[in-house]
C-alpha cells in the first residue's frame, strides 16, 4: 500500500506503523520510548504526528498504516506539540550534561537542538532524586535524568526475561526501581546503558573515560562465540601521535536482524581488552635464551626453507599444524589448499577453547567465531595429540593462542621442546611464547578483511577497523606469501582471488558473493 | 419507598420482584436482550457516557476466546458516591444487572473491581454473591437454564487511575495499573487480551429495569438518545447533600435548589462542577440546563459520573484550582510525559501563587501548561484535568488576579 508522509508518497507494508515507514524513508520522527525490538509503548508522546482526518495528534509509533493515509510530521501543530513535550521532559531534567556520559549521543540534547530551542519557562523547584543508584554489576541509575521511557524495564522483561526492574510510585514521584535487593545480574546487562535514550543508566565500564564526540568507531564482528554478533568498536587515538595507536573505549551492539538483533552479550561487550592488551607487535626469534627481532621476509624464508628441508613429497608426516577457528574462512581455505595436499589432514589439528554452556539468547556453546566455517571447509575439532607431535613432527606451525597456558609448562611444553622448529602465529603475547623459535605477530578481526561463518551458517564479511598493530600482518597475507615461497597452491594475489577459488571449490561459500 | 431497609438481603430483594428480570432475560435470546438494551438508549454512567447497547454490540460472541465482563466499581472521581451506595444497599440489583449483561454478551466470568477504600461495600457485595450462589442465581445453570456465570470481587489498592478502564484491566491482571494504549479496544482485546465489556456499576444496575419494564418505559424517563434515570451525588454548599435519583434531563438548578435544599442561608451560588472533579466548572448563571450528556457537553462540560459539587460565594476559586491540581498531580499514573510532568508543574505553580510568590504572568503560564497537556496524553486523565483547569482559568481569571494581589500583600506584611 502507499501512504503519504509530508510531501513524499511511500510504499508501506501492511501492519507497519507510521514511525517505521517514516524512519525507513529517512524522515526523522523523534521518539524516546519506542524501540524497534518492542511493541509500541506510547508513553513519551514525542512522536505525535498529524494524521489527516484525525481530530487529535496521533502517535507515529503505534498508528498502523492504512492505504492512502496522509501524515504530516512537521506541521506547525506537530512542531508545537513536540516542543512542548520536550519542554516537559527538560523541565524536571537536571541539565547536568557537562558531567553526563551520555552527552553527545543523548536524545534529549539532539532533539532540543533540532526541535526545542526554547527558553526555560519552568520556574518551580525541580524534584530531587537519587543520582547514583547501583542497579547492577556495572550499571548506575540516575533518577533525575530518567525520562521513564521504560525501555530498560521492557528489555529485562521481554529480552532477558529476568525482570529485575519495574516502575514504582506515581505521578512526578514515579521512578524506576527494583524489588528489594534484586540487582541486575544477567549476561546481557550492558545493553541497558545502550538502549537508555538519555543518561539515566550509565555503564561504569565507560564512565568518565571520554566525551563521546572524541570517539571514532568501526564496524566489526564479535569473535568470542559462534554467533558472530555485529558490533561497533569505539576507540580513541592516543594523544601521542607518534605511537599512532588507539585505545578501545567501548564495544556496542550493531543492529543485524538476522544475526543478533539489537543486542550483544556482556562477554563480547566487556572483553575489549582483547583488542588492544598484550598484543604481539614484532617478528621475534627466540635463540639461546635471547629474543631478537627480524624481518617478516627473513622469517618467511627461514620457515619455507625448514619446510622444504623436510623434503615433503611423500614424507609430509614431519610437518604439523595446529590451527583454530579464530581464523577466517579465507585463511582456513588457504591452509587447506597449501598444506592438505602436501602434509595430509592427519597432521592438522584444530584446537579451540573448550565449549561452554550456550544461553537461550545469543551466546553459543563454542567460544570461537568460525567453527562452522572450518567445518564447511573440511576441518573438524581435533585436539592436538602431543604424543604424536613429539614423535613425528619436525616443523610445527601454530596459529592462534589456543595453546597459551598449556605451552608454558608441563606435558605440552615437554612435547614442544622436542620439536626442532616451532613457529607461533599469534596476535597476543603471553605465557608459553618462549616455547617457540619464532613468534609472528598477526591480526585480529578488527585489523583485517575476511569472512566468518556463524553457527547458523550466515557468512559475514568484515573490513578492518584499523591497521594491524606494529609489524603484525593478517594471516591470509602471510599464507599467500608462504604459498609463493613454497610454490604450493596457486598464485593468489589478494582476498578476491582466494574468495573466488573458495566459492568454486565449496558451493557453500558461493552465496556470500551472490 | 424505603429503599435501604435490608434490601441488601436476598429475600428482601426477591420479595420486591428481584431477579424476575434476570429470569425473563435468560428466557430470551442474547440478541433480543441486546436489542432491548440498545433500544433503551442507556448511556454509560461511569463518565464517558457511551451508549451501553452499542458497547455490548462490539463484542463478537463467535470467537474462540472467552468473553469477560468487568464491572467498574472503582468510583474514584471526587464528588461521586453513587456506586458505593448501590453496592452497599442494593447489591443484588447490581448482580442481577451483571447476570443479564453477561448473558447478553456471552460472558461466563465477571469481575467487579471495587475501589480499595470501599471495604464495607465490598464485604456486602461478597455476601450478596455468596447468597446468590447458594440460591442458584450465580454459578452453574443459573435459574435452571444452561447459562453459567461466576462473579469475582477484586479490590483495588487506592489508585484513581484504576478507574480508567484499561488501567483497571491491567490492575485486574495483577500488573501495575497503567492505562493501555488504544487501539486495541477492550471489546476486542481486553482482560487477558480477550474480548471484554467494561460497565459501570450504575450502568448495569439499570439493566434489570429495562428488561422488566421494557426499553420504551425506560426511555420515557429520559431524553432522546439518553434514557432512564440517573443518580447524582450532590455535595458541597447545599442544605441537603446526598444522593438523588432523577430522570435524565432533570434541571441542574432544580436539583441544587429544590431537591438538595439550595445553599445554606446567607450563601449564594458561585459555581458548580457538575460531573465529578474532572468536569469543567459551570458558572452560577450556566446552571439552568437539563442534566443529560449532550446538554452538558454543549455547555462546555460533561455529565461525567454525576458528582455535582456545589461551590458558594465564600469559596476561593484559587483554592478550588489548588484542589484540582493537587489531586491530579497526586493521581497521575506517571506513565506519559505531559500528564506526569505537566500536572506536577501546574500544582507547583499554583502552590507558589497561593503562597504569594506569583504574578499575573503565572496565570497565563498555568493556562499554557494546561493547553500543552490537553489532547496529548495517553489516557483521558490528563486531558480532562487540563480541561478542568482551563475552564477555571477562563471563567475566574479576574478572581485569580485579585486573589493574587491579596496573597502578595499578605505575604509581604507577614
Amino acid at each position: 500500500m502507499k501512504i503519504r508522509i509530508d510531501d513524499r508518497l511511500l510504499e508501506a507494508a501492511e501492519g507497519s506503523t507510521v514511525l517505521e515507514v517514516a524512519l525507513a524513508a529517512g524522515i526523522d520522527v523523534p521518539h524516546f520510548c519506542f524501540h524497534p525490538a518492542f511493541e509500541p509503548e506510547g508513553s513519551c508522546r514525542m512522536c505525535l504526528v498529524e494524521v489527516e482526518g484525525a481530530p487529535k495528534l496521533e502517535l507515529a509509533c503505534s498508528t498502523r498504516v492504512k492505504d492512502g493515509m496522509s501524515v504530516l510530521t512537521s506541521s506547525p501543530r506537530v512542531l508545537e506539540a513536540r516542543k512542548e513535550v520536550l519542554e516537559f521532559l527538560l523541565a524536571e531534567h537536571p541539565l547536568d550534561c557537562p558531567i553526563c556520559d551520555k552527552a553527545g549521543e543523548c536524545r534529549l540534547q539532539d532533539y532540543y537542538e533540532r526541535y526545542g530551542r526554547f527558553d526555560a519557562r519552568f520556574r518551580e523547584a525541580k524534584e530531587k532524586r537519587e543520582k547514583i543508584v547501583p542497579i547492577g554489576r556495572k550499571l548506575l541509575l540516575d533518577r533525575e535524568r530518567c525520562i521513564l521511557c521504560t525501555r530498560c524495564v521492557r528489555f529485562l522483561r521481554e529480552v532477558t526475561g529476568t525482570g529485575e526492574l519495574g516502575v514504582f510510585e506515581r505521578g512526578a514521584r514515579t521512578e524506576i526501581g527494583f524489588f528489594e535487593d534484586w540487582r541486575i545480574d544477567n549476561a546481557y546487562s550492558g545493553n541497558l546503558a545502550e538502549i537508555c535514550p538519555v543518561g539515566a543508566i550509565t555503564d561504569t565500564d565507560f564512565s568518565f573515560k571520554t566525551r563521546t564526540w572524541f570517539l571514532e568507531r568501526g564496524a566489526s564482528l564479535c569473535p568470542h562465540c559462534g554467533r558472530g554478533c555485529n558490533i561497533d568498536i569505539e576507540f580513541r587515538r592516543t594523544t601521542n601521535r607518534a605511537v599512532a595507536e588507539r585505545r578501545i573505549i567501548r564495544v556496542r551492539a550493531r543492529e543485524n536482524a538476522a544475526v543478533n538483533g539489537y543486542w550483544i552479550c556482556d562477554i563480547g561487550r566487556y572483553s575489549h581488552p582483547y583488542w588492544t592488551e598484550n598484543r604481539s607487535r614484532f617478528v621475534l626469534m627466540n635463540k639461546e635464551a635471547k629474543t631478537v627481532r627480524l624481518s617478516w621476509d627473513k622469517a618467511l624464508i627461514i620457515l619455507s626453507e625448514k619446510i622444504k628441508g623436510l623434503g615433503l613429497r611423500g614424507k609430509g608426516g614431519r610437518l604439523g599444524l595446529i590451527i583454530s577457528s579464530f581464523l577466517t574462512n579465507e585463511e582456513l581455505y588457504l591452509i587447506g589448499r597449501i598444506f592438505k595436499e602436501a602434509v595430509g589432514l592427519g597432521n592438522v589439528w584444530l584446537a579451540d577453547p573448550k565449549p561452554q554452556e550456550a544461553d537461550r539468547l545469543l551466546l553459543t556453546a563454542e567460544r570461537s567465531p568460525n567453527l562452522r566455517g572450518a567445518r564447511e571447509l573440511g576441518f573438524e575439532s581435533r585436539p592436538p595429540d602431543f604424543e604424536e607431535i613429539e614423535k613425528r613432527i619436525q616443523v610445527l606451525l601454530v596459529f592462534g593462542s589456543g595453546l597459551r597456558e598449556a605451552s608454558a609448562s608441563g606435558e605440552v611444553r615437554n612435547a614442544l621442546d622436542r620439536v626442532p622448529a616451532k613457529f607461533l602465529f599469534a596476535a597476543h603475547t603471553g605465557p608459553g611464547d618462549d616455547a617457540f623459535d619464532f613468534l609472528l605477530p598477526v591480526s585480529l578481526i578488527a585489523e583485517k578483511s575476511g569472512s566468518i561463518t556463524n553457527t547458523e551458517g550466515a557468512i559475514q564479511e568484515f573490513q578492518p577497523v584499523w591497521l594491524p598493530m606494529g609489524e603484525a600482518k593478517p594471516e591470509w597475507e602471510v599464507l599467500i606469501a608462504l604459498a609463493r615461497e613454497l610454490g604450493f597452491g596457486e598464485a593468489w594475489t589478494d582476498l578476491t582471488d582466494v574468495r573466488e577459488a573458495m566459492a568454486r571449490e565449496y558451493p557453500f561459500f558461493k552465496k556470500s558473493h551472490e | 419507598m424505603d429503599l435501604t431497609e435490608h434490601l441488601f438481603e436476598l429475600d428482601v430483594y426477591r420479595g420486591r420482584g428481584g431477579y424476575d428480570a434476570a429470569r425473563k432475560a435468560l428466557g430470551m435470546s442474547p440478541d433480543a436482550v441486546l436489542a432491548e438494551v440498545r433500544e433503551a438508549d442507556l448511556r454509560g454512567r461511569g463518565g464517558a457516557g457511551f451508549p451501553a447497547g452499542v458497547k455490548w454490540g462490539f463484542i463478537s460472541r463467535d470467537g474462540t476466546e472467552p468473553v469477560y465482563l468487568c464491572i467498574n466499581a472503582d468510583e474514584g472521581e471526587p464528588g461521586t458516591f453513587k456506586d458505593r451506595w448501590l453496592i452497599t444497599h442494593d447489591p443484588h440489583l447490581v448482580l442481577e444487572g451483571i447476570i443479564i449483561t453477561a448473558y447478553a454478551v456471552g460472558a461466563h466470568e465477571g469481575f467487579i473491581y471495587v475501589r480499595g477504600e470501599y471495604e464495607a461495600a465490598a464485604l456486602r457485595l461478597q455476601r450478596a454473591i455468596e447468597e446468590a450462589r447458594a440460591s442458584g442465581l450465580l454459578g452453574e445453570r443459573i435459574l435452571g437454564t444452561e447459562f453459567d456465570l461466576e462473579v469475582v470481587v477484586h479490590r483495588g489498592a487506592g489508585a484513581y487511575i484504576c478507574g480508567e478502564e484499561t488501567a483497571l484491566l491491567e490492575s485486574l491482571e495483577g500488573k501495575r495499573g497503567d492505562p493501555r494504549l488504544k487501539p486495541p479496544f477492550p471489546a476486542s482485546a481486553g482482560l487477558f487480551r480477550c474480548p471484554t465489556v467494561i460497565n459501570n456499576v450504575e450502568t448495569v444496575s439499570n439493566i434489570p429495569r429495562i428488561l422488566r419494564d421494557g426499553a420504551r418505559a425506560f426511555r420515557e424517563f429520559g431524553r432522546p438518545g439518553d434514557g432512564g434515570t440517573r443518580l447524582f451525588s450532590v455535595s458541597g454548599a447545599v442544605v441537603k447533600p446526598g444522593l438523588y435519583e432523577v430522570p435524565v434531563g432533570f434541571s441542574l438548578k432544580d436539583l441544587i435548589f429544590h431537591l438538595a435544599g439550595g445553599l445554606p442561608p446567607g450563601r449564594t451560588l458561585k459555581a458548580v462542577i457538575p460531573g465529578g472533579l474532572s468536569a469543567p466548572v459551570l458558572l452560577a448563571e450556566e446552571t439552568d440546563l437539563p442534566l443529560d450528556c449532550d446538554f452538558l457537553s454543549r455547555a462546555g462540560s460533561i455529565i461525567g459520573s454525576g458528582g455535582v459539587i456545589v461551590i458558594d460565594d465564600g469559596t476561593s476559586m484559587l483554592d478550588v484550582l489548588g484542589i484540582i491540581t493537587r489531586f491530579y498531580a497526586h493521581e497521575s499514573c506517571g506513565q506519559c510525559t505531559p500528564c506526569r510532568i505537566g500536572m506536577s508543574w501546574l500544582h507547583k505553580t499554583v502552590l507558589r501563587l497561593v503562597s504569594g510568590n506569583g504574578s499575573r504572568g503565572d496565570i497565563d503560564e498555568i493556562a499554557r501548561v494546561a493547553s500543552a497537556i490537553k489532547g496529548r496524553t495517553l489516557c483521558p486523565l490528563g486531558d480532562s484535568a487540563a480541561l478542568a483547569v482551563l475552564a477555571l482559568i477562563s471563567k475566574f481569571r479576574k478572581e485569580f488576579e485579585s486573589r493574587l494581589e491579596e496573597c502578595q500583600i499578605r505575604s509581604q506584611s507577614s
